[in-house]
Order: structure tokens, then C-alpha cells, then sequence
């Protein structure tokens, strides 16, 4: 039995719809990643499973029981804010024992709590200090702290690393994760960041205008994208799109027309009538130096090295803006035409409404 | 915490003054803060001559109130008392036998005044500042549209509600009024405080278990206490300066009259006593002072820093 089931979940301000129907299945221990630009609805979702916003249409269950109208700390979750949301008047300690002290728990009770809480969180030195003299990392952890000593069914975390330097917040990622695999509870994670969803989740929701555009593992999205949103969203740098359009199907391959470039004939079942407009993927970490495939000649505007990785940009005669990634430091300069291929099995390919064919 | 940092800053940008050994000392304030010793001049000028305008009434009074009588009315006026002394301060006493009694009066009345507004304001401008509900608006509007009128415009309707509820010569009767009529601007005041403290932070609680009132008390009210403060005073001031028209209007009594009308025991049927009054006025200011020194310790600023970050 899954832990958190949200059915046909919706949410308006006044004529705004802001959530369109939302149906997800959580299971126990999971972690899940909100993921999708500004706008798209992930913290407003956030907070109606949080008990924080109402819920206009459709039902929250947690633990099998409909929680719609049960305030936050009946619900068994626990939030952390993007903001921290810290008392700056209290101390560390008086920060993490709040929820303590609203339960009117007995004080060696609290200080148990708080002391397991602050050693799994380093943050045993800084009891004593206001949150106002630590730093955003400690700030964050505090803010982790008041969550973990409810000991809650499940852990809200509304972008809680998008206030740290680039640094530190690859590092908080990694304690978070490991905190996941030492707490074992389930997580719920809201992001805008594709990286952090990558690398964190169990599984990744994305989010597109209010309404899911695709559920599944990290690797299922990256390697398989429903759409041209999910596509586009996963994977930096983004996947290069090409129009083109279908100049004949036969059951078993489809060729694709794409102007200048030449056709293309990718091993497709599906049924598209020639002349329907298509869109190409490719993600510029499968194009290749030298011939594929398929083979291209493309003049480079800026080329980035990062010693790692080579990253060049270019547009192509369709006006897209087309980009190549290459492992470590090949031979390559703005203004002098290269050539790259790619394989044919790691294109991608979109109807004309954006839904993928295979 | 922005202090060390700015030292730091500041270390560093005055380094290469190390190699120039003629400078006498390293300020250790920001550039944006530095001026030249005529700047500096200038500003002290400035306030001295504001200070001077605003406080010159004072000055005159302390000075009348260390002259003898027959030297007020002498020609040419001599502004330096000859031979002052503070006999005044003393005579006052006997002059007026109820004149204690007036200053703790007017002290008590706006104690009173205050605690009752503080008490209805913290959890009125709290509603304001973060709950929703149909009228709030409107009823803001009202409470603006309130201050527009000054107490005495009201002066005989509330004589009748007074004589109503018989309230007539009584503390109450100067109480009441000074409470409601300070109450609104109050609540304007602190709804913008409290609006000010992140919304996060109630949310936090709410998340956390914490009821609205329980909120209030342990996260809300702590940092709102700057703005809470303010209105104390604003409210102690404005209760002191206001009771004079009460007073005179709904109180008859002698025992509670406050030193405003108290001050007019002074005026004698032959003479007036003006060293003396002036003497009782500064005694009577005496207790708002000692009130203001003690709440400002409390107006603590930058309360809210690392709560949320912006």
C-alpha cells in the first residue's frame, strides 16, 4: 500500500487553476522529486500535502486515511522552507525543541530529541547560538533539525538548497541523501533544479503548468522522455531539437525530412502519416567528433572548455540553436566547421504535439 | 555581525595606507561614513541649532523656574536668573499640598491607558497583519477615518455615553476616551510591523503544531517587541498629552484630576505663581522620562536578521 496517494488533486486561486488534476502513489521510504520550472505548481502542490494551502478538488491520503481537512501536524509530515523559516529570538536548541515544546513533552524527553537530532547533524557546538550567527549551511541544518524531532511519517522539503553558493549546496545534497538512507522515512523534495532531482530522487515528478508531464526514475526520463517538455527539462545541457517532417512510414522505420540537414530513418513502429510535422532530439552528449550514423557539418560560435568536457554552440540552418558535448579536450575552435555524427538508437523523436513516437 | 564584517572590509581597504607613514591614525570607519573635520562641524551646527529651536521653550521654563517671583516681571528682562535657586522646587509642595497627587494621577491614568491599549492592540494588529476576513478593509478605513477626529470634536456626545454609563468623575471617565481614541492609530502601527515578520515563520509553527495564539506568543510577539514598544510610548505620550480636555470635561473631582488641570491650582486669585508652575511642570514630565529611558532599551533593532533569507 503506497504511504501517500494524492487523486485528482486540485487547486484554485479565485479563477487561476493552478493544479489540473494531479495522481501520484508514493510508497514508504521513497524518495520523490517536484521538478519543473517556475510557476509550474510544484510548491503549491508542496504545501496541500503539507496542509498548509486548502484543497479545492480531489483527495490527499496519507497512510491510507483522507487527510484534506486535518491541520499539518495530524497529517505526520514535517516541512522544511525554502527560507528556513528560523526564530531568529531562540537559540539553536530552542529552534530545534520547538515542535517539543508545543507537544508539552517533558524536558529530558526534549533534550534527548534535540541532542540525537543536533549529533546526526553536526550541529552539536552551535546549541547555544542564535540562527542569526551561523551560516546558511547551519541554518539549513537547524531548519532540517525542527523536522527530524517530530519524527514524522514524511519530510517536506520546499527547494531547500536554493538559497546556498553552488558549493555548499552540492554539499548539503549528499548529507540529505545520506540523512534519507540513515532515516529511512519517505521524502518528498521540491526543486527547480534538474540536477538536484537528478541525482537525489528515487523518483522524479515533473511538473508542467499544473499538471504531471511524466513520472519515473532519474534514468527512465533521461532515456526515455514522454514529451518534448520532459526532454527538454532533463539533461544539461539540453537536448538539440530539430523540425522536420515525416516523408514516409512503413511500419518498422520512419525517415524524417529535416531540410538542409538531409533525412534521417530512425527504427520506429508507429503509425505517422508522411507530411506530419516531427521534432528531431538529440542530447549533445551523443553527438560525436568524426561520422555517425547520421553526420552533420556545423560551424561552432563559442566553444567552452572545461577540461572535463568540451561544450560547443552553434546554429544550425533551421535557425536552432544546436550544442555538442565532448568528453575531455578534443580539437576544436569557434569558427572552424567540424564534423559530428551520432548513433541512430539515441535519437529521439516528437510528434507534432509533442508526445514521443516509438 | 555586519560590524565585523565591515571591519574587515575596512582593514583591507586601508592597507595601503600602511606605507604612508604621516597619517596619524587609521579611521576605522567605512569611507561612506568619513568627513572632513569642517563636515563634521556643519552637522554639529545643524543639530545644535534644531535642538536649540525645538528645545527652547524648555530652556525658558527651567530658567523661570530658578528665578524668583519678582524677578519675572523686571525691565529690561534678564533671560540668566541672578541669584537663582531651586527654592521653587521646594515651595511647589506647600503651594499646592495635592500637587504629588496630581502627578501620580496623570502617571497612573496613562499607565492604565496603556497597558489597555497594548493589551487589545497586539492581538487586534495581529488579525490584521495575517488573518483574512471579510471587512478587514473597511474596518482599517474606519479606524483612519477615526483619527480624523480630534477628542474634543466629540466632547459632548461622549459626555452623554459617560453620564450613560456613569463614568462621570471617575478615573474611568478620562481612561475610557484617552484608550479608544489611541487604540486605531495603534493598530495601524503595528499591523505594519507585524506584517514585516516573514509569513514563513507562522507557517513554521503552524506546521510544527502551534495554534495561532501560541504563535503568537512565542514567535510573533518576541519580534514584533521594537514595534510594540513604539506603541507604548506613542500611546503613554499620547495618554499624557490628551487627558487635559477629558479632565476638565468629565471629571469634576479634585482627588483625580490630572497634573494638566493640577497645574492650575497655581493660578492664584491675585498672582500667579510661574516659577513655581514651571518647576511643577518639569517634575511632572519627570515620570514620561523615566518611562521612555526604560522602554528604549528595549527598542531593540535588527531582531528579525536570519530569520528568513531575502
Amino acid at each position: 500500500m503506497s504511504q501517500l496517494s494524492l487523486k485528482h488533486l486540485e487547486k484554485s486561486f479565485n479563477e487561476a487553476r493552478i493544479i489540473k488534476g494531479i495522481d501520484l502513489e508514493v510508497s514508504h521510504g521513497e524518495f520523490v522529486v517536484f521538478v519543473g520550472p517556475s510557476g509550474c505548481g510544484k510548491s503549491t502542490l508542496l504545501r496541500m500535502i503539507a496542509g498548509l494551502e486548502d484543497v479545492t478538488e480531489g483527495e490527499i491520503a496519507i497512510g491510507g486515511k483522507v487527510v484534506n481537512d486535518l491541520p499539518p501536524v495530524q497529517r505526520g509530515i514535517a516541512m522544511v522552507f525554502q527560507s528556513y523559516a528560523l526564530y531568529p529570538h531562540m537559540t539553536v536548541y530552542e529552534n530545534i525543541a520547538f515542535p517539543l515544546r508545543v507537544e508539552k513533552l517533558p524536558n529530558a524527553e526534549v533534550e534527548k530529541r534535540v541532542m540525537a537530532a543536533a549529533k546526526v547533524l553536526q550541529l552539536e557546538p552551535r546549541l547555544q547560538h542564535r540562527p542569526g550567527m551561523l551560516s546558511g549551511g547551519q541554518r539549513q541544518r537547524v531548519a532540517i533539525g525542527r523536522a527530524i524531532v517530530r519524527q514524522p511519517e514524511i519530510f517536506l522539503f520546499d527547494e531547500p538548497l536554493s538559497n546556498l553558493d553552488a558549493a555548499l549546496r552540492s554539499e548539503m545534497r549528499i548529507e540529505l541523501m545520506e540523512l534519507h538512507k540513515r532515516l529511512g522515512s519517505t521524502m518528498i523534495y521540491v526543486t527547480h533544479d534538474q540536477v538536484e532531482a537528478m541525482t537525489m530522487a528515487d523518483k522524479i515528478v515533473v511538473l508542467d503548468a499544473g499538471t504531471i508531464s511524466q513520472i519515473g526514475s532519474p534514468l527512465q526520463l533521461y532515456h526515455k522522455p514522454d514529451n518534448l517538455f520532459v526532454a527538454g527539462f532533463i539533461g544539461s545541457p539540453k537536448m538539440n531539437f530539430i523540425a522536420g517532417t515525416v516523408s514516409s512510414a512503413d511500419g518498422t522505420t520512419i525517415a524524417v525530412d529535416m531540410g538542409k540537414l538531409g533525412t534521417i530513418t530512425l527504427p520506429r513502429s508507429a503509425k505517422v502519416g508522411a507530411g506530419q510535422a516531427v521534432t528531431v532530439g538529440i542530447r549533445p552528449e551523443h553527438l560525436q567528433l568524426g561520422e555517425g550514423d547520421f553526420t552533420l557539418s556545423i560551424t561552432p560560435r563559442i566553444v567552452e572548455h572545461l577540461g572535463i568536457h568540451t561544450v560547443i554552440y552553434s546554429t544550425l540552418p533551421g535557425g536552432e540553436n544546436f550544442i555538442g558535448l565532448f568528453e575531455g579536450d578534443p580539437k576544436v575552435s569557434d569558427e572552424a566547421p567540424v564534423t559530428l555524427g551520432f548513433a541512430r538508437d539515441q535519437v529521439h523523436l516528437f510528434d507534432g504535439a509533442g508526445q514521443a513516437v516509438y | 555581525m555586519s560590524d565585523v564584517a565591515r571591519t574587515t572590509e575596512v582593514a583591507s581597504v586601508d592597507s595601503p595606507a600602511l606605507v604612508k607613514p604621516k597619517r596619524r591614525a587609521r579611521s576605522t570607519k567605512a569611507m561612506i561614513d568619513r568627513y572632513k573635520w569642517y563636515e563634521v562641524a556643519a552637522l554639529y551646527l545643524g543639530i545644535a541649532l534644531f535642538l536649540f529651536f525645538v528645545l527652547a521653550p524648555f530652556i525658558e521654563g527651567f530658567l523661570v523656574s530658578l528665578k524668583p517671583l519678582a524677578q519675572l516681571f523686571s525691565r529690561p528682562y534678564s533671560f540668566i536668573p541672578k541669584n537663582g535657586s531651586f527654592d521653587a522646587y521646594v515651595d511647589m509642595w506647600t503651594s499646592v499640598p495635592m500637587l504629588g497627587m496630581y502627578i501620580f494621577n496623570s502617571f497612573f491614568i496613562s499607565t492604565v491607558v496603556t497597558l489597555i491599549v497594548i493589551t487589545i492592540v497586539v492581538p487586534a494588529a495581529y488579525a490584521f497583519a495575517r488573518f483574512n476576513f471579510a471587512g478587514a478593509g473597511v474596518l482599517l478605513g474606519l479606524f483612519l477615518a477615526v483619527n480624523m477626529f480630534s477628542g474634543a470634536v466629540l466632547l459632548i456626545p461622549l459626555f452623554r455615553l459617560m453620564r450613560g454609563l456613569g463614568l462621570l468623575n471617575t478615573y474611568w471617565a478620562m481612561i475610557v476616551p484617552g484608550a479608544a481614541f489611541l487604540i486605531p492609530s495603534s493598530i495601524w502601527l503595528l499591523r505594519t510591523y507585524m506584517m514585516r515578520i516573514p509569513k514563513e515563520l507562522d507557517e513554521a509553527a503552524w506546521a510544527d503544531g502551534a495554534s495561532r495564539l501560541y504563535t503568537l506568543r512565542r514567535v510573533i510577539l518576541p519580534l514584533a517587541m521594537p514595534g510594540v514598544v513604539v506603541v507604548a510610548i506613542m500611546t503613554f505620550i499620547g495618554a499624557y498629552a490628551q487627558q487635559f480636555i477629558f479632565a476638565l470635561t468629565f471629571n469634576s473631582k479634585t482627588e483625580f484630576m490630572p497634573l494638566p488641570v493640577g497645574l492650575f491650582a497655581f493660578f492664584g486669585k491675585q498672582e500667579v505663581l510661574w516659577n513655581e508652575l514651571m518647576a511643577a511642570s518639569f517634575i511632572g514630565i519627570l515620570p514620561v522620562m523615566i518611562v521612555i529611558v526604560f522602554l528604549q532599551r528595549y527598542l531593540v533593532a535588527g531582531l528579525t536578521a536570519g530569520a528568513v533569507k531575502h
